[in-house]
This record gives C-alpha cells, sequence and structure tokens, in this order.
C-alpha cells in the first residue's frame, strides 16, 4: 500500500536513518510520528499490552468494535513498526531504555512527570543518548498549575480562546469539528521534532521539546489575540459573516462562501454580473460596509441561484477568493485530489476499503509511503531480534511480563 | 537550547510570503533562529501591514506598528525590493546565492509571472530549496483558485464538520487554515534541510494549504469508508461522552466547557456539583446511559454552573479531577494564570506603540530563553545593512535605488498613501 513514485524521483524518503520511538497514544504523538514514518524514519510504536486507546475509538466497519479495525488507529498509524512493552515492570522499562538510546526521537504524552517517575525521564535518556531529541506533548505542558490537569478537546479549545470566537454571536460558543486542539498540537509536535532534529544534527545536542496544546492554539489567534493585547480590544465570535463580501451563504445545493478583502471586491462583483454591484455606494469601501444589509441581500439571492461548484469555478475564472462546503466524499471525488495522488488506499484485511489523506505536501526530491498500520505487537519479535535479545533473556522478560501477557510469543 | 544557540542558526530564509499563512511559516522558522529576510516591494507591501489602518494603527509610520503584523513577523529583517523592475530582480538573484530556502505564499502563476520561478531559482542557486504554499497546489485543474483562510477551511472538510446541529456549517473563528500550512511549511523547510544535508541537493516544494488541513479530519474519511457515513454536526456534545457541553454560568455570554470521560469523573463532577446522590442514579451509572439520558444530565450541570462565576465552575471541577475550561475571552487568555507561569508571553516593544504582550515561543527546549530578540521589522528598516553587507552594493548604488523606487521605506509615496487611508480596510 503505498502511492506509486513520479519519474525521476531520487529517494523515497528524506528522514530515511532516522529512528523514531513512538510513545504517544491517541491523536497528537501518532499525528507527528505517523509523518516521520511516511518521510522515511523508521518508527518505533510502544503501546502498552492493552493498546493505544485509540484503537477503542473507532469508527468502526458496522459499528462493531474490533481494536484492529478503528479507523482512528489505522490512519494515525501508518508508516510504523509496532511493539508491546509493559512500563510498569522493569524489564519493560530496561527495553525502552535500550530502545532509547539507539533511538534520534522519542515522542511522548504521557502526564507530566510518568516517565521520570519509572527511571526514563529527559535527563536519564540523555545520560546514555546525548543527542536524543525528546519531545513531550501535553494539554498544557510540563509546568505551571495546570500542569497534569485533566482535558479534553472542548475544555482546550476553550482555554485557548478559539471557542470564544466560533459560532454564532447569539448563541453558545462553538467547539469546531473533529479533535483539532489535538491535532494542531501532533502537526506543530511533528514541525517540533524535525527541527530539534536538525538542531542535534548540526550540533551533536539532543534537546527536550515541552509542548502544550494550548500554547500552539493561544499563538494561533490570528488578529483577535494581538489586538486585544495591544489595543485592549474585546473580540467577540463574529458567525460565518464578518461582513457582505466576507461570510457563508447558502447556495443551491448548500453552502458556499466568498472570503474577499477590498482589492478583492471589483473581480467579484464582476462575476456575480449584478449592475448595480460596479455603481456607488458599492464601489467605495467604507461605503459598501455602510450598505453591508443591502449587499448581503442582493448576494444571498445570487448564491441562492447557484452551486457551490460554479461559484468555486467563477472565482477561478475571475480571481476572487471563493468556495464551498465541502464533505469528505466531495474530497474523494475531487479530481484536482486525485491529480496531486492526496488519498492512500488499502484493502485492510479487518477493516476493508479504505481511502485517507496521505501527504502533507509535493517535493520534487521525495515520495511519502504509507504503510498500513501495525497489529497489537506485530514486530515485538523483529524488534527484539534487532536488539540482539538472545532467545533466553526473551525468555525470562516474557515471563517478567515485560510484553503483557499476550504480546510476544 | 539556549538563545545563544538556536537549532537554525545559519540558515538565510529569502521570504516573499505575506499575510497570514506564509508568515506564519517563517514566524517558526525565525523563532527557532533562521535569519528571515522579508522581501517587500514599496508598491507591494505585506498587505497586513496596512490592513489595520489609523487612528488603530498608530504612529508617523503607522504600516509598521499594527498588533496584527507585529506578532508574527517577529525576529525577521526587511528588505524592500521591487521585483517587476530588472535592478530590483537583479538584487532578488543575488539575495537567493546567498540563501537557503526561499518561500512564497502567491496565487500559484505569480512566480512565473514575475519570472523568478524554480527554474530561475535554481540558476541563482543550484541547492536552493524553493517552497511555494498555492492554496490548491501548483499543478491541477484547480491550481489557479485563489483563498484565504476561511475559503481553505471550506475545501478541507473541516467546515462539513462544524455546526450547531441544525445542519448550517460554521467556520472556526480564526482563519484556521492560515496556521495550519505555516507549520506544515515549516515543517517540509527544515525536512528539505535534512535531506540537503545527505544529497547535497535542493528541492521543489509544492504544499497547497488546503492539503495538510484535510489530514486532521481523517477520522472523518474513515467513517465515510466504513459505513458510507459523514460525520453529522455535533454542536458542542460529543458521540462518546455525556456531560460534554458548554454550560452557561452566572453573567452574560459567559460560558464553562465540561466534558467527562468516565465513571470517575462523574462521580467527581457530582461531589463538585454537591449531588453526590447523582453518582448512584441509574440513569446515569454508565457512559452508555449518560449518553441516554443527555438532556437530563446538560439540565442538571447547566443549573448548577448557572450559578457560578466560569471561573468559579472551572476550579470545582479542577479540585475534583474533572475536565472543564472556562470559555476565556481573549483578555481573558492573555491573562490565564497558567499561561503567566510558564512565560508564555514575552514583551513586545515598537517606538510608535510602547510595549504589549506578545506570545513567544509555540514549544520550547526546557532551557530556552526568551522568544522574541527583535519585533518585527519596519519596511525597509534593513536595507542598508542587507544590500550593503550581505549583497555588496554600494552606497551610490543604494541612493540609485531608492530614489527610482525599487527600495524604499514607506509604501509607494505620500499620495498612494492617502489612497490606502481612503479605500482600504
Amino acid at each position: 500500500m503505498t502511492t506509486a513514485p513520479a519519474d525521476g524521483a531520487p529517494e523515497a524518503g528524506p528522514l530515511s536513518g532516522v529512528r523514531v520511538l513512538d510513545l504517544a497514544q491517541g491523536i497528537a504523538g501518532p499525528y507527528a510520528a505517523k509523518w516521520l514514518g511516511s518521510l522515511g524514519a523508521d518508527v518505533i510504536k510502544v503501546e502498552p499490552p492493552s493498546g493505544d486507546p485509540a484503537r477503542l475509538a473507532g469508527p468502526f466497519p458496522g459499528d462493531e468494535s474490533d481494536p484492529e479495525a478503528s479507523g482512528l488507529y489505522l490512519y494515525l498509524n501508518t508508516s510504523k513498526r509496532g511493539i508491546t512493552l509493559d512500563l510498569d515492570t522493569g524489564e519493560g522499562r530496561g527495553l525502552l531504555g535500550e530502545l532509547a538510546a539507539a533511538a534520534d526521537i522519542v515522542i511522548e504524552s504521557f502526564a507530566p512527570g510518568h516517565l521520570a517517575d519509572r527511571g526514563l525521564g529527559y535527563e536519564a535518556l540523555r545520560e546514555r543518548n546525548p543527542g536524543l531529541v525528546l519531545v513531550s506533548i501535553t494539554p498544557f505542558g510540563q509546568s505551571g498549575p495546570y500542569a497534569g490537569m485533566p482535558a479534553d478537546e472542548i475544555t482546550l479549545y476553550a482555554l485557548s480562546g478559539h471557542m470564544w470566537l466560533t459560532g454564532d454571536p447569539y448563541r453558545p460558543p462553538l467547539k469546531n469539528g473533529g479533535s483539532q486542539p489535538s491535532y494542531q498540537a501532533g502537526l506543530n509536535a511533528l514541525a517540533a521534532a524535525i527541527i530539534a532534529y536538525y538542531g542535534s544534527l548540526v550540533g551533536g545536542e539532543g534537546t527536550h521539546v515541552d509542548l502544550s496544546a494550548q500554547e500552539t492554539l493561544a499563538g494561533m489567534l490570528e488578529l483577535y489575540g494581538p489586538f486585544a493585547s495591544q489595543a485592549g480590544i474585546d473580540p467577540k465570535r463574529r458567525g460565518n459573516t464578518v461582513s457582505a463580501i466576507y461570510g457563508t451563504y447558502q447556495c443551491a445545493d448548500g453552502y458556499a462562501g466568498v472570503y474577499c478583502l477590498p482589492r478583492n471586491y471589483e473581480n467579484m462583483a464582476r462575476a456575480v454580473g449584478i449592475p448595480e454591484l460596479l455603481e456607488p455606494p458599492f464601489t467605495d469601501a467604507d461605503e459598501r460596509l455602510r450598505s453591508n444589509d443591502v449587499l448581503e441581500a442582493l448576494l444571498s439571492g445570487w448564491f441562492f441561484q447557484h452551486s457551490g461548484r460554479e461559484i468555486f469555478e467563477l472565482g477561478k475564472s475571475h480571481r476572487f477568493p471563493a468556495g464551498y462546503v465541502a464533505d469528505v466524499e466531495d474530497l474523494l471525488e475531487s479530481e484536482q485530489l486525485r491529480e496531486r495522488r492526496f488519498f492512500a488506499e488499502d484493502d485492510h484485511p479487518r477493516a476493508g476499503p479504505i481511502r485517507f489523506p496521505a501527504h502533507l505536501w509535493l517535493s520534487s526530491e521525495h515520495e511519502w509511503s504509507t504503510g498500513r498500520a501495525p497489529t497489537l505487537g506485530q514486530h515485538t519479535e523483529e524488534v527484539l531480534d534487532e536488539l540482539g535479545v538472545s532467545a533466553g533473556r526473551r525468555g525470562e522478560l516474557r515471563a517478567a511480563g515485560a510484553f503483557g501477557t499476550g504480546g510476544a510469543s | 537550547m539556549s538563545p545563544a544557540g538556536r537549532p537554525l542558526d545559519g540558515i538565510r530564509i529569502a521570504d516573499l510570503t505575506a499575510m497570514w499563512a506564509g508568515p506564519y511559516a517563517t514566524m517558526v522558522l525565525a523563532d527557532f533562529g533562521a535569519d528571515v529576510i522579508k522581501v517587500e516591494a514599496p508598491g507591494a507591501w505585506d498587505n497586513l501591514r496596512t490592513l489595520i489602518r489609523p487612528p488603530l494603527a498608530r504612529g508617523e509610520h503607522w504600516w509598521n506598528s499594527n498588533a496584527y503584523f507585529q506578532e508574527y513577523n517577529r525576529n525577521k529583517r526587511s528588505l524592500t525590493l521591487d521585483l517587476t523592475d530588472e535592478r530590483g530582480k537583479e538584487l532578488f538573484g543575488r539575495l537567493v546565492q546567498q540563501s537557503d530556502v526561499v518561500i512564497e505564499n502567491f496565487r500559484a502563476d505569480v512566480m512565473d509571472r514575475l519570472g523568478i520561478g524554480p527554474d530561475w531559482l535554481r540558476e541563482q542557486r543550484e541547492d536552493i530549496i524553493v517552497v511555494g504554499m498555492a492554496s490548491f497546489g501548483k499543478t491541477g485543474p484547480d491550481a489557479s483558485a485563489m483563498a484565504y483562510g476561511p475559503v481553505v477551511e471550506q475545501l478541507s472538510g473541516l467546515a462539513s464538520l462544524t455546526g450547531y446541529g441544525d445542519g448550517i456549517p460554521f467556520k472556526t473563528g480564526v482563519s484556521y487554515g492560515d496556521p495550519v500550512a505555516g507549520v506544515a511549511a515549516a515543517a517540509a523547510v527544515v525536512t528539505a534541510l535534512i535531506q540537503r544535508r545527505r544529497t547535497g541537493r535542493g528541492q521543489v516544494i509544492d504544499l497547497a494549504q488546503r492539503e495538510p488541513m484535510t489530514t486532521l479530519i481523517g477520522e472523518a474519511f474513515m467513517e465515510w469508508a466504513m459505513n458510507g457515513r459523514l460525520v453529522p454536526h455535533r454542536g458542542n456534545e460529543s458521540a462518546e461522552m455525556a456531560p460534554h457541553n458548554a454550560y452557561a454560568c452566572a453573567g452574560e455570554d459567559e460560558w464553562v466547557a465540561i466534558a467527562v470521560r468516565g465513571d470517575e469523573e462523574w462521580a467527581g463532577l457530582c461531589e463538585a456539583m454537591g449531588s453526590p446522590d447523582l453518582i448512584g442514579d441509574s440513569r446515569f451509572r454508565t457512559a452508555r446511559s449518560r449518553l441516554e439520558h443527555r438532556t437530563e444530565i446538560d439540565e442538571a450541570v447547566g443549573s448548577w454552573t448557572a450559578a457560578l462565576t466560569k471561573q468559579e465552575a472551572f476550579e470545582r471541577c479542577r479540585e475534583h479531577g474533572v475536565p472543564a475550561g472556562p470559555v476565556w475571552t481573549l483578555p481573558e487568555v492573555l491573562g490565564d494564570p497558567h499561561l503567566a507561569t510558564r512565560g508564555y508571553y514575552e514583551t513586545a516593544e515598537h517606538a510608535d506603540v510602547g510595549t504589549w504582550a506578545m506570545h513567544g515561543w509555540l514549544w520550547r527546549s526546557t532551557d530556552a530563553g526568551p522568544c522574541i530578540l527583535a519585533p518585527a521589522p519596519d519596511l525597509g528598516n534593513h536595507n542598508r545593512e542587507i544590500l550593503g553587507g550581505l549583497l555588496g552594493a554600494s552606497d551610490d548604488e543604494i541612493a540609485a535605488l531608492a530614489a527610482s523606487g525599487v527600495i524604499g521605506d514607506a509604501p509607494l509615496g505620500e499620495r498612494t498613501r492617502s489612497e490606502i487611508l481612503g479605500s482600504r480596510r
């Protein structure tokens, strides 16, 4: 299961030779590690014997729970090898120490202090491996009054200012779709790991990256955060429509949007083709705002007569920013994404045929590989072989429960 | 990593980006030590400089100081060059020779129209890393479409997942696609630097802003593949958890978000509410039964929070180990005691506006010093040191460039400036 290499692409993975340990579970860490794997790194995912909780999250084919067919798990753990280790046993911790000694990057998302309490904190790992990059992902970071405080997507969205800004001003603040705070932490963790690894490669010194989901979110408050600070302004959520030319409208087959800056207005007005739009008061940016309701009514009528795709095509031909609310089916059928080979496919033995996003960017020098997510403990023996663990020691480790009760056989 | 030694020290970025997505990428790179040279033209400056006008934008040179521009352009240097002028283009070529990376977020055709596409850039420097961030990419039938963050969000699938449950899709409060693309682009740049160390070769990166956004909703694709279903809008509810909502608190438009993931947290919430009798209530005993009785639960929690401030409700939940978060307004985010303890906000300073708090490290090494070493640059502020020092231009040449408007330190002339004041918002 992999996307076909482009003609002349010289190598599969820019991170080939980089060794990564993914100790994280759920969304954020696994998301970061999966892309490191797609970029060629050798990623070993270490699960507790009970498995990553993402295995229980679904979606499942036919809604029947199956830890080897969870959509969330299968998406977030591509291009990794999988082993189980019980870190509550001394033997499990010992093996993890050996793996970390040979790794370039370790990603973890335990509560602050969890690894240190087990003798596997950054200082201990660094002693054996000075170049190691440890990326710790938590909701609130390793220090401070909220460190270790339980969190969920919605509480992080609330505590970062984003929830206040999202939704209708006359209704409650709204969480956006999916699990964005975790994904956001994961995307930032990917950049953090790559940047810190580069620093280690050049300078020989590793580092411990402390990544807080709240902080990554609070650093992307567009103009609202900066102006609240510099000008003492207290902005509030404004729904979908900031002004008539910067908003979402119902269209003939769903919802579409036009999000224009003043400099895009004229192109939009020509495309819409209502003659009044090219006359005063609408031709002046300030006058236009004073007549915003009239303009909004005119545009509402126009949107309603056109499909989302038509509006998007008009934006392309007339050069103004317009789009439509695409769902996943629209995206899977998108000619644009097909041509860019954005989706990977797999006919998974337990989950059936699946298609999902498979790259972050395209490069003239590398491809993205997409290996099927590992079953629980699938590569435990293989990794033990590579560590040079003898058959005798393997038996002792197993007896001590290092892999859990059902791990390595 | 000490402030004296940042991982990208010695890397130079010729930065043609503007607005939010591209500058967010180069903010990350600059924060981590790259020498980011922001290239604008006296007639084509970063629109964020003038998106905010006086009186909100202050100072005689008001295009330099607004908070939106400042936040995402700190730690960079500014060079003006009119790239449509042959002298400007030639100097840009010299800059490329001294740079590791050229990055831009123009519409897909603009670099070629300027005559500075990847082939020309590679002629200047063979191992250059070129990053383009067109909204939908540089190839394919939609390459020519232009978009800002909300359109990217609509066409990424995320908007289809956000809403109150009445069928109307909602946008995220910010132009969410921009920083997502920006962080991905920063990762792309450093991935290419790592590859170049091994192969000696540069590369051309085509990052479609829409694509990293779409990777943030992976499970919705799985639901479609496995069950042929679209994930519905759930408002603030969850398919797995109850309670899971924003609850109104005392005061106007005051809310606290509360989520209960398991029986232990449910018991904690019942204690926090002073209703331990609810713990044993058979309607609420398991996660499944709580979901079935979601409405009663929301009523019970809502009537408890209604008598409290959001801070009080948050504190009581905290004391009992229940995930909760007050829906902070933006001044409240800035005043969040946890962020303050962690030193998240640093002091930004500009001569025309004084000082204000600005977020520092997006993530940090535990021994990192301050993130912000320099404010966002005034337009053309580093012309002399870059043209004279790095690119070897003489004083006479620099004077001639200024006289003919190839470089400058203000958006065109006075006349144009009054036009900006009159027509832009």
